[in-house]
């Protein structure tokens, strides 16, 4: 049986990312005090740790697959093949929520993060969608700055929101 | 004896207090809220619901959480039954008969079966935690740094190895955790590690952060992509809610036999639900005079898992507390809430902070009949919150997900970490590498370092104290032993 190129790269990511601790490590101070071990100890013993375990994966993955995995078939776990759009759909509401939030606000960012999820899970009802996302962000934003004393900031918004939030 | 007694009406004059009742009666309501949510297990539920409690005193916080706590199991079997999706490995076994019973047009016995049985085993198990807490104390009252690492090693060793379908799988996740426990300020020397001159990473990755990608956004992604454009099929409530007297009959010795399985594998440092409540299956199946009922819908096959899922969980309180070590995603998480009030559990907190702990030991016995009253007759309204469609739930549960995480520090770092826990998450999902052990190792990684320096500081660098102290040496031989065995035995056999 082939090796499965997804088993091969995970496999392998494991051992380079052992290495590179490993080179990190190297970077760390080594004085430990009276116990005689250093910051650097533990980094060591994890990076060694996950350069084993990625040999190991990797020999599993040439001998045959990863043992007792799930099902590499979707159909066999109950589930419907891979849909790139709807997973590229949902990372952007996430990344735009991360660029929106310190500039547009926590209400906006919210209301784009909600819509474009909704999107990603079949929603063709964009306009809606927003609107809930900005009704929920807005009860949520009052709700933690006026009553719980957490400041989110309120963005473009500042002016609508009366000086709540930062 | 009698002063545990005395300290548990103490702790019940603290939570019987109207303000703390209330806090305990929200616990559960909103528990049980995010809890129902489909692929919202208990652990994440916690995670996203902490910043709720920022306002509270340490003990109404706690409060609310044993509240949360129980209200995010419960929520978690109603959507079993109903819908068929566990939210996490312990409801698997739940799910077998019970989705079954549902089919059936059973819904309502089973459901009652569980909220019941939930009620029995978790209020047995807080007494067996009431009466045993102290005793472990006392116990670990006397342990050194050595014993505290052999505890923890131990700990590791169960929840990575042991637990699942992979034993190297399960350790890849428990190094990545301690990988991501290593970064920020050494605590012992001050220099800081892995944080690449980023500020915000000198504090180190959050726990709840990391609970939150893993469970929610790596949840989100992989659920968009694998299992947005199937049909649904919820399964109604017909009929009574109510069990008939054969029900009962049935039901009870399940309960019981059950509570005895789950309680003793979630107070001994060896984790997770997941092995209990397969065991209470396989049980139940075995001494039940209806196995022609196995695989159609036979209520012990419910009423047993759910009620050990319940006293193993409740069980795990017992290492928490006394020891601070936590043997489940979801404890791991109470953990990181204790620490955030400045908590650190472990035997001096029964000392110093005797009104928490008790607070919080009677409250588990009221959040228990908080559950019973409030969630069978509402379970009306759990029904409907399982019908939003799907969209627009994931919407919301990414809203309230990216909230938990953002809040801790308005931090746009803790942001991009959690999409970047999100797709580490999708890749563990997908690849069947167990998600609990990072979780654990996370948290777990910094106290175990840091009693295994403070161990040979006092031995003056000499790392013989782990094998010449007995304690410590016996905890670590049987790790060894659950590791290695295993492994010996499969390439033993091959040959």
């Amino acid at each position: 049986m082939k090796a499965k190129p997804a088993e091969l790269i995970l496999a392998l990511s494991v051992v380079i990312l052992g290495i590179a601790v490993a080179l990190g490590t190297s970077q760390l101070s080594g004085a430990g005090g009276y116990a005689k071990v250093g910051p650097n100890v533990a980094p060591a013993v994890i990076a060694g740790a996950l350069i084993l375990l990625g040999i190991w994966l990797l020999y599993e993955a040439l001998s045959g697959g990863w043992r007792n995995a799930i099902a590499d078939d979707p159909k066999a776990r109950g589930e419907h093949r891979f849909h790139g759009s709807a997973f590229i759909w949902v990372s952007l509401g996430l990344i735009l929520q991360i660029v929106l939030i310190d500039r547009a606000g926590f209400v906006l960012a919210q209301a784009a993060l909600f819509a474009l999820v909704a999107r990603g899970f079949g929603s063709v009802k964009l306009p809606r969608d927003f609107a809930i996302g900005l009704l929920l962000g807005l009860s949520v934003f009052l709700f933690f700055v006026k009553f719980l004393n957490v400041n989110l900031p309120a963005g473009w918004l500042k002016p609508l929101l009366g000086g709540a939030g930062i | 004896m009698g002063d545990t007694f005395g300290l548990l009406m103490h702790g019940f004059s603290i939570a019987l207090t109207p303000l703390n009742l209330l806090w305990g009666f929200v616990g559960v309501m909103l528990g049980t809220f995010i809890g129902v949510l489909p692929g919202v297990g208990p652990a994440l539920t916690v995670a996203m619901l902490m910043p709720l409690t920022v306002k509270l005193d340490p003990t109404g916080a706690l409060i609310m959480f044993a509240g949360i706590y129980y209200g995010a199991m419960y929520g978690g079997s109603t959507t079993t039954i109903l819908l068929n999706t566990p939210g996490e490995s312990a409801s698997i076994a739940t799910a077998l008969e019970g989705n079954l019973m549902a089919k059936n047009g059973r819904a309502g016995p089973a459901l009652a079966t569980c909220a019941i049985g939930s009620f029995v085993s978790g209020t047995i198990a807080t007494i067996l935690v009431t009466l045993l807490a102290p005793v472990v104390v006392e116990i670990a009252l006397k342990f050194g740094p050595a014993e505290y690492f052999a505890l923890m090693v131990f700990a590791f060793t169960t929840v990575s190895a042991v637990i699942g379908s992979s034993t190297v799988r399960g350790l890849t996740s428990l190094f990545l955790g301690l990988l991501l426990g290593v970064v920020g300020i050494d605590s012992q020397t001050g220099s800081s590690r892995f944080a690449f001159g980023v500020p915000e990473l000198l504090d180190g990755v959050d726990v709840v952060v990391l609970a939150v990608g893993l469970f929610a956004v790596g949840e989100a992604l992989y659920v968009s992509a694998y299992a947005s454009r199937l049909e649904e099929k919820m399964e109604e409530i017909k009929g009574s809610l109510w069990m008939s007297k054969e029900d009962w009959k049935r039901s009870w010795p399940a309960w019981l036999r059950a509570t005895a399985i789950g309680f003793p594998f979630g107070s001994i440092p060896a984790g997770g639900a997941e092995i209990p409540t397969f065991l209470s299956y396989a049980v139940e199946k075995k001494l039940t005079k209806y196995p022609e009922e196995f695989g159609k819908g036979a209520i012990e096959g419910v009423a047993g898992p759910e009620a050990a899922n319940n006293a193993s969980v409740t069980g795990a309180l017992v290492p928490l507390l006394t020891l601070g070590i936590p043997t489940s995603a979801t404890a791991a998480v109470l953990l990181s809430a204790f620490q955030n009030y400045g908590i650190s559990p472990g035997p001096l907190l029964f000392q110093m902070q005797a009104d928490l702990v008790w607070g919080l030991l009677a409250s588990l016995y009221i959040g228990n009949v908080l559950l019973l009253i409030l969630n069978l007759p509402l379970v009306g309204i759990w029904v409907k919150v399982l019908s939003i469609p799907q969209p627009l739930l994931y919407g919301g549960i990414l809203v309230f997900a990216t909230l938990g995480a953002y809040s801790l520090h308005q931090s746009v770092v803790d942001l991009i970490m959690l999409y970047v826990f999100g797709l580490l998450g999708f890749i563990m999902r997908r690849w069947d590498i167990p998600v609990a052990p990072a979780v654990i190792g996370l948290i777990l990684g910094p106290l175990a370092e840091t009693q295994a320096r403070r161990a040979l500081a006092i031995s003056q660098g000499d790392p013989s104290v782990f094998i010449t102290h007995p304690i410590s040496a016996s905890i670590l031989g049987l790790s060894f032993i659950l590791l290695v065995v295993p492994l010996i035995v499969r390439l033993v056999r091959r040959k």
